[in-house]
């Protein structure tokens, strides 16, 4: 296996509210090779967004409590504020949710396409501008130069995305988190941005965190997924394999909840039953066990960890880390 | 790849009022200036303001032109008429009062841009600072503003005249050393709500310092309401001025301003009514002609009023 180009290790982020502390992200380990894309996948409130955003040290007014974030062989949680400034945006790029309102509206698209040339190279206002309108014709926005002088509000939805996206590839960093890229987006307009996405992994070598609740944006897009649940990764492995033999009860509850052209018979589908637990106040055990069609007796008493299960996938479950089979039920 | 982004465009409400053949960038900037010069009233308003910033401007051209200075007295000629020497008529002193008005206006309306300009100042850093980095910072900074704004602004007002002697500078300067805390809190509540948005977050993501965040990125936001605060401001700090002066308390006499020209007047009230009327007059159509400005452009940029 290559070296790992980001390597986050044992990750602990804290919210402290008025009812207790919110362990967001709770001992999260995984690791991204050079130009491979990665799945994040969990419900909302499982801490993905709160995971890439530690990643960047913008968990604010989140603490990073323990855990480690290895990037180029230093640790991006001990580095000083002015040395995260120079990897944001640089080494490590992001893309948000909700095109709509990660654009300033009161600049023209150009100017903030080149914001990052302005940050890191000090380039001037008509080299920066230069840039960006390149940027911007290579993620396919037609005429780019005219388009450029244009408002956020005189885009649409799939556009500002791209802008979005231009923008965080203008430093041509070696990592790109997509937060939910497409979940703001209609149907048609998520396809074209996943095939830009797709395109830009493959042209500029791009390694990518895609997180997204939506596991046919997965199959689709990622080599390898991790799942969460609660805060901590409850299994990881090949796209593939993870989905032919999920290893976990959640991943293969998920994966039951949503409709498939190939299914076999007419299986309805099956929601996962009850809610995700309250981050303040997590069950004993397994964090899954209340929601779990397989529990043993144990997964009620001890937290299992994150363990091989085979070849490839890993599984942090009692009864499959026992040989036990997902079948039924 | 291309086809359905731009159909997709389609679906935005036109913000712009012209969607003709040219589609020109309809900034936010455009887009207000031109509701703003689509209010006549308002339009007018800040015509005469800017009227009357000018003839202050050009008081010691005119001085020059007619000979005669705001001080200059003339015993043979008091409580003249209103006429054609003397268009707005003399006081007790022979002293000319459209002179001494255009001299005023030097006064009232510097004294009022300065203190507008210092209370923007200064308010928009603390109320920016205190938005942005909220916590400790946010608490001792808000809870100094109540303080500043429950403090009686008249004894105030009267305490630092007496202990400074006001000119101009400094009459300001006692005046705004109020007005900045209700400015602080309005751009505090606005970066509230601004640095919620997730243009913040990612232009964080890209490595912006905190000192860019605040300048470029979050004060064009903010603009808007300090715009309107502005504009809203200077007719209040016109009264505010007068009636200092009107006390006693702001510009001496013999230096001619609205409000002390008032006090003068009251004296001799009964011998020339004309000298109560005219810088009362000229103080109302100001103040007037500053809020209808203000509430014009608060129409125009408020971006709350926006439908």
């Amino acid at each position: 296996m290559t070296q790992p180009l980001l390597e986050v290790q044992d990750l602990h982020t804290v919210f402290r509210t008025k009812d207790g502390v919110v362990k967001a992200v709770d001992g999260v380990s995984f690791e991204l090779t050079p130009g491979e894309t990665l799945g994040i996948v969990g419900e909302s409130g499982c801490g993905k967004s709160v995971t890439a955003l530690s990643i960047m040290r913008l968990q604010r007014p989140g603490r990073i409590v323990s855990g480690k974030v290895m990037f180029k062989g230093q640790d991006l949680t001990r580095l000083t504020e002015s040395e995260m400034r120079e990897i944001r945006g640089k080494e490590i790029a992001m893309i948000f949710q909700d095109p709509m309102t990660s654009l300033n509206p009161v600049f023209n698209v150009g100017w903030q396409v080149g914001e990052p040339t302005r940050l890191h190279n000090g380039w001037g206002a008509k080299r920066a501008l230069a840039s960006a309108v390149s940027m911007l014709g290579r993620v396919g926005i037609p005429s780019a130069a005219a388009r450029a002088e244009d408002y956020p509000h005189q885009f649409s939805g799939g556009m500002r995305q791209r802008a979005m996206i231009a923008m965080g590839l203008t430093m041509t960093p070696e990592v790109l988190i997509a937060d939910e890229p497409t979940t703001a987006l209609d149907v048609t307009i998520q396809a074209q941005i996943l095939d830009l996405l797709r395109h830009v992994n493959r042209e500029f070598g791009t390694a990518t965190i895609l997180i997204t609740h939506n596991l046919g944006v997965v199959a689709g897009m990622c080599q390898r997924v991790i799942v969460m649940y609660a805060g901590r990764v409850v299994e990881s492995g090949p796209t593939p394999d993870v989905f032919a033999h999920p290893k976990h009860p959640y991943t293969w509850s998920l994966l039951r909840s949503i409709p498939r052209l190939d299914a076999e018979k007419h299986e309805p589908l099956r929601p996962i039953e009850g809610v995700p637990p309250n981050l303040i106040d997590l069950p004993s055990g397994c964090v899954f066990h209340p929601r779990c069609a397989f529990r043993i007796d144990r997964c009620t008493r001890d937290v299992p960890a994150l363990l091989q299960i085979n070849d490839t996938q890993h599984a942090a479950c009692w009864v499959t880390q026992a040989g036990g089979e997902l079948k039924g039920a | 790849m291309i086809g359905p982004s731009r159909v997709a465009e389609l679906d935005m409400p036109a913000v712009g009022i012209e969607t003709g053949a040219a589609r020109p960038a309809q900034s936010y900037w455009n887009e207000s200036w031109e509701r703003l010069r689509a209010n006549r009233f308002g339009m007018a308003a800040g015509a005469l303001i800017l009227v009357l910033a000018l003839i202050a401007l050009l008081a010691p051209v005119f001085s020059l032109i007619t000979n005669v200075q705001p001080q200059s007295i003339n015993l043979d000629e008091t409580f003249v008429r209103p006429g054609l020497r003397h268009l707005l008529g003399t006081d007790e002193l022979g002293r000319d009062t459209l002179t001494r008005l255009i001299w005023g206006a030097r006064v009232s309306l510097g004294v009022a841009f300065l203190t507008v300009a210092m209370s923007l100042t200064v308010g928009s850093t603390v109320g920016m600072v205190s938005g942005f980095y909220g916590g400790w910072i946010d608490d001792v900074l808000m809870r100094f503003v109540d303080v500043v704004l429950s403090i009686p602004a008249i004894f105030l007002f009267i305490l630092m005249s007496l202990l400074l002697r006001p000119n101009a500078i400094t009459l300001a300067a006692i005046v705004a050393s109020v007005g900045w805390g209700s400015v602080a809190r309005l751009v505090r509540g606005e970066v509230l709500s601004v640095k919620q948005r997730d243009f913040i977050l990612a232009t964080r993501s890209i490595g912006a310092r905190d000192m860019r965040l605040m300048l470029r990125h979050l004060l064009p936001n903010v603009l808007p309401v300090l715009i309107v605060a502005a504009s809203l401001g200077v007719g209040q700090i016109i009264l505010i001025e007068s009636a200092l002066d009107f006390l006693g308390l702001g510009i001496q006499p013999p230096t001619p301003s609205w409000g002390n020209m008032l006090t003068n007047s009251q004296s001799y009230f009964f011998r020339s009514g004309f000298l109560v009327a005219f810088p009362g007059i000229t103080i109302f159509i100001t103040v007037l002609a500053s809020n209808l400005f203000g509430n014009a452009v608060r129409d125009a940029f408020d971006p709350r009023l926006k439908s």
